[in-house]
């Protein structure tokens, strides 16, 4: 692309911008987003070596691009790219992050690190002499990087068992790490549930509410409901269907 | 468990100072990559955090072998208590083709975004004396 195409190609997106800004319509939003998917997937590429699939980080980047685009203010004269290159980098770190990937990535090298140390006994044999990075790179289809990386690192990343002894406590006694390893707590997790319920209760009207209360908090049965609310039970029925679907509805939006 | 880390910080308290130079070619990259995450690797560093600091060495060497002119490229690293600041520059460099006001529309501009994005601290400098970047990342406990 010629300098002048650039500077005309930077010249519209900043006039579609201004343009969203007033509209915000979808089309024109939909337009700036498929404009900017290389810079998601140029930021997505320079993550690509960390044990996840290009393609799902090419994903939640988009989701970072999308995030960008509807907060940008172009007035602000900061390019689109300046400003969106840090949302999607944490939104693509957020997903390892979520994923646990401290964990995969040392699996990546464990598991290169044993394929390194095969690698090396058949190739000793074949080749009657000492290996090469670069013999064992072309062997196993790695970088020589990676290769480096596997073999030096490889060693500190040995998985413990649950059974392992980590150091001992005070009385002699050594405990295990499985002793250290947390739960969940059901109580705990059963008050969020019930907090999540309760914020939804807002959508309700007073006797849905009612009805929710004695039903599912109180454990009456319908025909209990009924006669303390003066209604017949089918009204009862209704009403608790059409709570409950006012409730999941929320939920799901939430 | 694994062997705790040895102390970065030598035995006056002052910061330990490590440094690399090598030549202003793509090949030589990874060398910087995986030098860095070595010596990143004696303070106590997430995986993820190791990962962000070869990327941003990476992003910052390319920089400079980019940068028009010669010289090699130098890495240093000190480690102090809570932070890695790492610095790579390119001395005798001619200052770059591109003037500053140019704007970002291409991707390869973008590194220096990209660092930002992943280092607690960055200063960047790029004239007729040469092209210097100083990443700082802190310690998180």
């Amino acid at each position: 692309m010629s300098r002048s195409d650039k500077t005309e190609q930077r010249e519209r997106i900043r006039e579609r911008f201004a343009a969203f800004a007033v509209t915000r319509d979808e089309a024109i939003r939909d337009e700036l987003v498929l404009e900017h998917v290389n810079l998601v997937r140029y930021l997505a590429l320079k993550f690509a070596n960390r044990g996840e699939p290009l393609d799902d980080l090419v994903q939640v980047g988009t989701v970072g691009l999308i995030k960008a685009v509807d907060r940008f203010e172009a007035d602000r004269g900061v390019e689109f790219t300046t400003y969106a290159t840090p949302t999607i980098v944490g939104e693509i770190k957020r997903y390892f992050r979520d994923k646990g990937w401290a964990v995969r990535v040392p699996r990546r090298l464990q598991e290169l690190n044993l394929a390194v140390n095969r690698a090396v006994e058949e190739l000793s044999i074949e080749l009657g002499r000492s290996v090469t990075v670069s013999d064992l790179a072309a062997r196993l289809g790695a970088s020589e990087d990676d290769i480096i990386e596997a073999q030096e690192l490889g060693q500190a990343y040995n998985l413990l068992s649950l059974d392992a002894e980590v150091g001992s406590e005070s009385d002699g006694r050594s405990a295990t790490l499985a002793e250290y390893v947390g739960a969940t707590d059901p109580q705990l997790e059963a008050a969020e549930v019930k907090l999540l319920l309760e914020e939804s209760f807002g959508v309700l009207d007073g006797r849905e509410r009612i009805v929710v209360y004695l039903r599912y908090y109180q454990g009456m049965a319908q025909t209990d409901i009924a006669r303390r609310l003066q209604v017949s039970q089918m009204h009862v029925s209704r009403l608790q269907a059409r709570a409950v679907a006012k409730l999941k509805a929320s939920l799901k939006v939430g | 468990m694994p062997e705790p880390l040895k102390k970065a910080v030598e035995a006056d308290g002052s910061p330990a100072v490590a440094r690399l130079s090598f030549p202003a070619r793509p090949q030589w990259v990874g060398v910087a990559r995986l030098a860095t995450a070595a010596i990143a690797s004696r303070l106590d560093f997430s995986i993820d955090e190791l990962e962000d600091l070869k990327l941003a060495v990476a992003e910052a060497s390319t920089i400079c072998i980019t940068a028009n002119g010669g010289g090699d490229v130098a890495i240093e690293c000190t480690l102090a208590d809570d932070r890695i600041v790492i610095a790579v520059t390119r001395s005798g460099a001619k200052p770059a083709r591109r003037a500053p006001d140019q704007g970002e529309a291409d991707l390869s501009g973008l590194g220096v975004f990209l660092i930002r994005a992943l280092m607690d601290d960055v200063s960047y400098e790029s004239d007729h004396r040469g092209t210097r970047l100083r990443l700082t990342k802190l310690l998180r406990k």
